[in-house]
């Protein structure tokens, strides 16, 4: 309580003047926008084919792509991902009913966070080609864990759910309400604590899968 | 009040920096960490042409916030409240502690995990809670590794930089359950996951910082690379969040111009690989998530800031790129400065957190060089502050005798030309005395000189004598 | 637009005043050179940077004064030295931020003030004509000079025109020497762990001379690279382009 007052009190010596929330709101608002003009430029305008590379190129650590034409074809593409590591077909599968209701006869699910499985699958609610990063919300059908605990985390993303720049995500989200947590996620899990050598898994996967769908050979 | 003498403080920062420049496995440790953050920022920001741009942007939006601090605080309050967060407010270092202890003793907390955070170092948290009987469990692999070896951070992005991996072997071998066999450094990171993961699994609060406070949403913002972050503010039933109060950001979209510049000039990425938004507790139909969302907002002489003169250094984004192009951190790395921010930052810091007489050393063990200024993401001036330290330092008396005996001197002989002409010739006939060929190898009362290297022995005649001797020969 | 024969103060400098005069008389000869009617008003003494960086705001006061008072009656002040004419144009103002009358000659003074290599380039678009100097050198930036002033195209630029001088680039060249002005004479140890790093570098260059546009930063280096033993030598770029470059360098003060 007193260390609220004194807090504001001080502030208001320091700086004193009226507030006005519209201007102030407006001053943000403009400042906001000015990033437009200066922030990185993404290469070419196929935002998934720009998103792909950029995932894949060494400014993201630990990722790989695979491309499918459909949702429907995503667990074909997961067997695949398990082929070339040697994984057995067990996974942790996001509660997401539009991830649920595909055919994963091939593989054992198990519940999304038992906290033991090598593998889980999860669908992005976006992506971001700037920086190749997909994007997660808590939620039902999102437990945040799920993207933590195993070694392998392969992300499904609609390239249609693919967006330019950082701000884009603020902006399509403009409005709505505010999940507990928005996960970004840019490659797996690394540290370079130990005399500057970068080692992945670090607490996180070590590594990441995304697997995106539509939009093959074809600008969105 | 008596000047200090020279002996009393000079000491202290002195005999660290001596122990400091005499350790060569340091320096290299030091080389090794600061010339990869400098190459890698270097690079970031050449494939980034709007990234002076940017910056200049960033300087503007953290001196908006900064100029509307009081605004933006209750803004963030309101929102944080409507989210479920529970927000409290700490003056001091002392006050957030026992704000933190309290909340973890009536949550019944055993185990606390912790992700890194400056501000908790700052305010003495891990201490505090070792002292109030908590087990508290690191988990950023570098405060893991200071945890173990029972010493402090030397640098705020890599703070185990000072160790070597074998001595991070012989540690993990000391303190792991199943620690890797050899000093192969993939095999120990793979200990310390397996080490942490209980801890993860078993903790009953954790304490995270926050790069950013949003304040139109009430979320805070954690930037990590390893995911411990996640890791310990989703399991346990509490989540408790301290941030200095400088950390607010209007919203998302000012967040993020940020984060460009900050994560490019800490470590050269674009983005940290681990992102996250926390807001509030866990909400009805969330699959996990903390019971209870606490922020402790702290001041702890950043309203004092304001007043003084320094508020340009709440822009700081905790970025590190100003040590790292530091030459004199890169001789004495981060422990010589003896306080919990190292470099230009923590010279300009550690005065407001443990008083100018304490630590008037840092402010004037830099030589005013300006690259500091000049890769800060936001461009605070640096120099200039620490200029104001040591104003005040002059100020306040706190120079040794000697030296501000020797300055009066020089100043007093500078502001008479003809004195100084006389007071100068006399001074260039003697140290010229003192010359073996064209050098001196040893200079009193510029002993600290020519100790390590040589002092060239002045002309004969200085320039005006010479000058005025033509002149009058011309007219 | 440049007036004909502009009429220029040349501020000398403190160390080029009392250890090493021939700088500031190639500073006289290239300011001549370059058709400026040029002269050293006697009463300079010190910029009063010494004072100012130890925060005794009250002496480097008295001594921004005393310099403000012999030079604002000339076209320009020119100084052989970034750190000195940085402290002239920044500097001077911020010391008389308080005093509005004081400040008004400050800016005044600070407007018309310049470093020796940027005056010649930028205001005078000059350049030496018929200097020789077959010899492989490298050039410090003093930071004062790069980043108060920004001086560093200027320098080379006037290099370029010197026959038989090639430049060889310094690794890291844009890192501080570690001078500092009283810096190296408080913290004489780290002072020199720093040094010491730049004259590695500057010999791994395999240069025969060293150059840069600061006193200060050059006699530091100088005097690191003698106590090693090194052979290369090291003069002030101002002497190199008036053609002083068969003179004694630094440290070879007969």
């Amino acid at each position: 309580m007193n260390a609220r007052a004194d807090m504001l009190a001080a502030i208001r010596r320091a700086l004193p003047g009226e507030r006005n929330p519209r201007t102030i709101g407006a001053a943000a608002e403009a400042l906001a926008r000015e990033s437009i003009e200066s922030r990185p430029q993404i290469p070419g305008a196929d935002l998934t084919e720009a998103f792909a590379a950029r995932l894949v190129s060494d400014r993201v650590v630990g990722a790989s792509i695979d491309r499918v034409n459909r949702l429907e074809d995503a667990p074909g593409a997961v067997r695949r991902y398990c082929r070339i590591h040697s994984l057995d077909p067990v996974l942790a599968l996001q509660p997401d009913p539009e991830l649920q209701r595909l055919d994963w006869g091939a593989f054992e699910i198990r519940p999304p966070t038992g906290g033991d499985e090598t593998l889980a699958v999860a669908r992005a609610r976006w992506a971001i080609a700037e920086t190749g990063t997909l994007v997660f919300h808590s939620g039902p059908e999102s437990p945040t864990l799920l993207s933590f605990l195993t070694l392998h985390h392969v992300c499904i993303i609609e390239s249609s759910r693919i967006l330019a720049h950082l701000e884009d995500y603020a902006d399509a989200e403009k409005g709505a309400p505010v999940p507990r947590n928005v996960n970004l996620i840019t490659g797996a899990s690394g540290t370079a604590d130990i005399e500057g050598a970068l080692v992945r898994g670090a607490h996180g996967p070590a590594f990441v899968h995304a697997i995106i769908v539509g939009a093959l050979g074809q600008t969105p | 009040m008596p000047a200090p003498t020279d002996d009393a403080i000079v000491d202290t920062f002195k005999t660290r920096a001596s122990a400091a420049l005499a350790d060569a496995n340091l320096k290299l440790a030091i080389d090794r960490t600061t010339r990869t953050a400098r190459a890698k920022r270097e690079a970031a920001v050449a494939a980034w042409p709007g990234f002076p741009e940017a910056r200049d942007l960033g300087r503007r939006i953290k001196d908006h916030v900064i100029e509307n601090l009081d605004h933006y605080l209750l803004e963030f309050e309101r929102n944080a409240q409507s989210s479920g967060a529970i927000v409290h407010y700490a003056a001091s270092a002392g006050e957030a502690c026992e704000i933190v202890l309290r909340i973890c003793r009536e949550a019944g907390a055993k185990t606390i995990t912790r992700s890194k955070s400056m501000l908790g170092e700052e305010i003495g948290l891990p201490h505090a809670l070792d002292a109030a009987g908590f087990t508290r469990v690191e988990t950023d692999l570098a405060e893991h590794i200071v945890q173990l070896s029972n010493d402090r951070p030397s640098h705020i992005i890599w703070p185990a930089l000072h160790h070597t991996r074998e001595n991070i072997a012989a540690l993990f071998r000391t303190h792991h359950h199943t620690p890797q066999n050899s000093d192969d450094i993939i095999g120990m990171v793979a200990s310390a996951r397996r080490q942490l993961r209980p801890g993860f699994l078993g903790a009953d609060v954790g304490i995270s910082g926050a790069n950013f406070l949003i304040a139109d949403s009430g979320a805070i913002c954690t930037v990590t690379n390893e995911g411990n972050a996640e890791l310990t503010t989703t399991i346990p039933r509490v989540h408790i969040v301290t941030a200095g109060i400088e950390k607010l950001v209007p919203s998302l979209t000012h967040a993020f111009i940020l984060l460009r510049l900050l994560v490019r000039s800490a470590t050269g990425a674009d983005i940290t690989q681990y992102t996250t938004f926390h807001c509030g507790p866990k909400r009805a139909g969330d699959r996990d998530g903390p019971e209870a969302f606490h922020i402790v907002l702290v001041d702890n002489g950043r309203t004092r800031m304001l007043t003084e003169g320094l508020g340009e250094m709440l822009r700081c984004l905790r970025c590190g790129a100003c040590m790292n192009h530091c030459v004199v951190y890169n001789e004495i790395g981060g422990h010589a400065y003896g306080g919990v921010y190292p470099g230009p930052m923590g010279a300009v810091l550690t005065p407001v957190l443990d008083g100018l007489e304490k630590s008037r050393e840092l402010p004037h063990a830099c030589t005013l060089n300006g690259r500091c200024q000049e890769v800060c993401p936001v461009a605070i001036p640096l120099p200039a502050m620490l200029r104001g330290w040591r104003d005040k330092s002059w100020a306040q008396g706190l120079e040794p005798r000697t030296q501000r005996g020797m300055m009066g001197l020089w100043a007093f002989a500078a502001a008479h030309p003809s004195l100084y002409r006389l007071g100068t010739r006399l001074a260039i006939r003697a140290i010229r005395l003192l010359a073996k060929g064209g050098w001196i190898d040893k200079l009193p009362l510029a002993e600290g000189w020519t100790r390590h290297r040589d002092f060239p022995k002045p002309a004969a005649q200085s320039f005006f004598e010479q000058y005025q001797a033509t002149r009058r020969k011309q007219d | 637009m440049v007036n004909a024969r502009p009429r220029v103060g040349l501020f000398v400098t403190c160390l080029a005043d009392l250890i090493r005069p021939r700088t500031a008389f190639a500073a006289l000869t290239l300011l001549r050179r370059a058709g400026c009617e040029v002269e050293a008003p006697p009463r300079q003494t010190c910029c009063g940077q010494p004072a100012y960086n130890s925060g005794d705001r009250g002496d480097a006061a008295k001594l921004a004064q005393n310099v403000i008072k012999a030079f604002e009656a000339y076209d320009y002040v020119v100084a052989p030295s970034g750190s000195c004419m940085g402290m002239i144009k920044l500097h001077y103002p911020v010391l008389f931020a308080d005093d509005p009358a004081w400040l008004r000659r400050a800016e005044a003074l600070a407007a018309k003030g310049y470093e020796l290599t940027s005056f010649l380039v930028d205001v005078l678009g000059f350049r030496p004509q018929g200097i020789a100097l077959a010899a492989r050198a490298t050039y410090h930036d003093s930071c004062s000079g790069l980043r108060e002033l920004g001086v560093q195209r200027q320098p080379r630029a006037l290099l370029a025109e010197v026959a038989g001088l090639t430049l060889t680039p310094l690794p890291d060249g844009e890192a501080c020497c570690g001078f500092g002005g009283t810096f190296c004479v408080k913290y004489p140890a780290i002072s020199n762990a720093i040094v010491d790093e730049k004259a590695e570098r500057i010999e791994a260059t395999k240069a025969d001379i060293l150059l840069g546009g600061d006193l200060g930063c050059l006699m530091n280096m100088a005097g690191k690279l003698h106590r090693r033993g090194s052979r290369i030598r090291v003069f002030h770029v101002a002497e190199i382009l008036a053609g002083m470059g068969d003179g004694p360098a630094i440290g070879e003060e007969p």
